[in-house]
């Protein structure tokens, strides 16, 4: 048993380093792509960026933030905007809220850790970095949140608020996944060297080079790389596989045996990995990729209100909408004030 | 040699007596200091801030857009309290806790302090922070104030006064804790044996809390309520519900229902028995004070009225820690104990009181004039340093709600030798024990000493550029 705000604050903590750590991956190996020709065929760099934007549910507040972008706009965006409440910065930035709100749930490590994260991505040499070595200040990000989960991996009890921990990262993973695989599920080209080189970019992108070759030897395909991704038993990013650990992480939590539910957060997520157990590439192609990738995203969404209406709210406060409360910039500003005023 | 420009500078100096001479009890420390350089002090002290900024032992400024965190500056010039001084202050502290308690218990019942014209009505009855919303109600062991933070200075002659009895939510004592801890991990060769230890302190806040538990709970569900993580005092929160391992909770993690109060978990509601809250009155609970509050429970007031929850500090202990109760308070050990003060306090004026209003608006630019119900160096005017436009605005003021308002003479209080830019100078200081009230009253020895870091000034608030040291009250 834990008090339910800090469930959710440990949850979302984790949600946002991963995040953070994704979008890092993603925007170094664009970067990277951006540096080859064929990479932009006869496209502008811009044109390169709206389906990562897309994918990354980020197009609609870049358009409007940039009506006229420029060269290097949409990764600054993605980067380090702070308008951008799903930026790396702000996401680090959230992360960090959160761990304060819980750090005496965390071991003194985590927090040295995620502080000191924050304290580099927020600092005037953070933000040089970014701009003469960006490749490294990827890097940096990708490796600080590794550390993270490693840490507390080595210093964090097994109980409840672990579990939650976990919970957050693996549908978060399975959620950024499923972007990256959404990014050009909607522009297959008729050139193969084209193909293998997007989705290669979506392998590495994932940390999943190696793992492919291994599985699938060295030609790069579209289906490939889907069953990989989507449904691949072992491969610790494949979305099959955090659904897998998601689920034995809310049996852990509520003693429920496997197989069977006891919330809605279980039910949910138990019935999208018995999906995804039984069914493979064959079917994605059939339905198409960006169509069951969408609607793998919805019930993700669900699964994952489901953990904030399971275990967060109160039974008559289900259905209620609440928005994203969690986010330090959601507090007005006559709450700051009140919560300033204490004082003696 | 360290201290070899270091000057008294005609004020009481806490190291050197008149004379220019090193007090016996500083001599080992001063020994061993000198025997770094103070670029090595510097050194070692960047990388103590660097160490704090990492941790996160930060308050956040307030008055700024992003809240910055910034590390309270830490001084490695320990204070030294000799015994015989400390039991004194310990004596008078537990005597005017003693007489506080009895007093809130008084004018929430009988008033008899009143009724035998020791006090007006007026002054308990205009204090802000009455509650008559509390006339009568009995809370566990008729206890008020359990931790109070008493601010001490020293005048010239290097007698120990109060300044203020910080009665309601004190603050500061993590920094108590972790001053100690940084100064054994950077100057472990500077302690010499005899310094009284700190580290008992959240077993005896947490043993104080138990103690007040609804119906003698013997294994109460206790949790640290606070008003959030932009509060300047969050990582004190934090700090202390871990060493104590209890859970810290924000209002809306609670939930009142039929005059109980619970906790919101992941299994359903848990019910709590004590709140150590660090929150004020006002904000505690919106159906009864402060409408607008989002910090508060509603329906916590009722819980606290039928006995369900006890709250440390109590509601309505306010009315002890004003600015113009504190001018009577010599006279409440007096009436309540039969008991001469054991601790002098700072001569004060009233200007409720037409005799000292005068005295008080002729005398202005000698004066410090301050609020009587704020706190943290805010609300204040400090004559000899003031322009003329700040000491007319204070005037109207006092004209306006002279109930608003006391005086007090320029006390220069005691200097400390404390690291600067260019080597080590004096610095004003202060001092605030923390006293926690349970089963039976505890003094943690030495408390924190507040230093104005800037020359000359005597603000040692940490919202306006004070800093802290280690406090060492020696065993004999």
């Amino acid at each position: 048993m834990m008090l339910s705000r800090v469930a959710d604050h440990q949850y979302w903590m984790s949600r946002q380093i991963e995040r953070a750590e994704n979008l890092a991956r993603l925007v170094r190996i664009s970067e990277e792509m951006l540096l080859d020709d064929e990479t932009l065929g006869r496209g502008s760099a811009q044109e390169y960026w709206t389906p990562v934007l897309q994918a990354t549910a980020m197009e609609e507040s870049f358009k409007s933030l940039y009506p006229q972008p420029r060269q290097g706009d949409a990764a600054r965006f993605i980067t380090s905007d702070l308008r951008n409440a799903d930026s790396i910065i702000s996401c680090i930035r959230q992360a960090r809220e959160n761990a304060r709100s819980v750090r005496d749930k965390i071991s003194e490590e985590m927090w040295t850790e995620i502080n000191a994260l924050n304290m580099l991505v927020t600092s005037p040499e953070g933000i040089d970095l970014l701009e003469v070595a960006p490749q490294a200040f990827y890097e940096k990000i990708i490796s600080s949140s590794m550390l993270f989960d490693g840490i507390t991996e080595a210093t964090l009890t097994r109980d409840e608020g672990w579990n939650f921990l976990q919970l957050g990262r693996l549908l978060e993973r399975a959620d950024m996944t499923s972007r990256f695989l959404d990014i050009w599920s909607q522009s297959t080209s008729q050139d193969a060297a084209e193909e293998s080189l997007k989705w290669g970019a979506v392998l590495r992108a994932c940390g999943a080079h190696a793992g492919y070759r291994k599985a699938y030897g060295g030609e790069i395909t579209i289906e490939k790389v889907v069953d990989l991704l989507l449904f691949s038993n072992e491969f610790p990013r494949s979305i099959r596989h955090c659904l897998r650990r998601a689920d034995e992480v809310l049996h852990d939590i509520s003693g429920t045996p496997t197989g069977g539910y006891s919330n809605q957060c279980e039910k949910l997520t138990g019935a999208l990995l018995a999906r995804l157990s039984f069914s493979g590439p064959t079917e994605v192609m059939a339905k198409g990729l960006h169509d069951y990738i969408d609607d793998l995203q919805k019930q993700l969404n669900s699964s994952s209100q489901a953990v904030f209406e399971s275990f967060v709210l109160l039974p008559s406060e289900v259905g209620r909408h609440f928005t994203r409360h969690n986010r330090p910039e959601s507090m007005s500003d006559w709450q700051r004030e009140q919560q300033q005023q204490q004082q003696q | 040699m360290l201290l070899k420009d270091y000057k008294p500078n005609k004020l009481f100096d806490e190291l050197m007596d008149e004379s220019g001479k090193v007090r016996p009890y500083y001599k080992t420390i001063v020994d061993r200091l000198s025997s770094l350089s103070h670029d090595e002090l510097k050194t070692k002290i960047r990388s103590l801030e660097l160490l704090f900024l990492k941790q996160g032992i930060t308050f956040t400024v307030y008055g700024d857009e992003k809240g910055t965190e910034r590390v309270f500056p830490f001084d490695p010039f320990p204070r030294v309290i000799p015994a015989p001084e400390w039991e004194t202050i310990e004596a008078g502290l537990v005597q005017r806790i003693t007489a506080l308690n009895l007093f809130l218990y008084d004018v929430y019942h009988e008033q008899r302090i009143i009724k035998d014209g020791i006090i007006p009505k007026e002054v308990v009855y205009s204090a802000a922070h009455f509650r008559p919303e509390f006339m009568g109600v009995s809370i566990p062991k008729d206890a008020y104030i359990h931790i109070c933070g008493t601010d001490l200075i020293r005048d010239i002659d290097g007698r120990y006064l109060v300044l203020e009895d910080n009665g309601r939510c004190p603050s500061g004592v993590s920094y108590v804790l972790e001053n100690r801890a940084a100064m054994k991990r950077v100057f472990p060769h500077l302690f010499g044996g005899g310094v009284r230890s700190v580290d008992t302190y959240p077993a005896d806040l947490l043993a104080t809390l138990r103690h007040i538990a609804p119906r003698e709970n013997p294994n109460p569900n206790i949790v640290l309520l606070t008003p959030g993580v932009h509060n300047s005092a969050y990582f004190e929160h934090s700090f202390l519900a871990r060493q104590m391992s209890i859970e810290i909770v924000e209002g809306r993690d609670l939930i009142a229902l039929d005059g109980f109060v619970y906790m919101r978990t992941t299994r359903g509601l848990r019910q709590v028995d004590v709140i150590y809250r660090r929150i004020d009155d006002d904000f505690l609970d919106p159906q009864v004070f402060r409408k607008d509050s989002c910090l508060g429970v509603p329906g916590l007031v009722d819980a606290v009225r039928r006995g369900n929850v006890a709250l440390a500090n109590a509601i309505g202990t306010g009315v002890a820690d004003d600015k113009v109760t504190y001018a009577y308070v010599p006279e409440m050990i007096r009436y309540y104990l039969c008991q001469e003060p054991i601790l002098d306090q700072v001569p004060t004026y009233l200007a409720w009181r037409d005799s000292d209003k005068k005295y008080i608006l002729d005398n202005l630019p000698q004066l410090v004039v301050k609020a009587a119900n704020e706190s943290g160096g805010y609300g204040m005017l400090i004559g000899p340093a003031s322009t003329k436009e700040q000491i007319e605005e204070f005037r109207q003021k006092i004209i306006a709600t002279p109930r608003n308002y006391i005086a007090q003479p320029v006390v220069n209080f005691s200097q400390h030798p404390t690291l600067v830019e260019s080597g080590i100078e004096g610095r004003h200081v202060d001092l605030r024990p923390f006293v926690l009230w349970g089963d039976t009253v505890k003094v943690l020895p030495g408390g924190l000493t507040r230093v104005a870091l800037k020359r000359g000034s005597l603000v040692v608030n940490s919202s306006q550029g004070g800093g802290s040291k280690d406090t060492w009250v020696f065993a004999t």
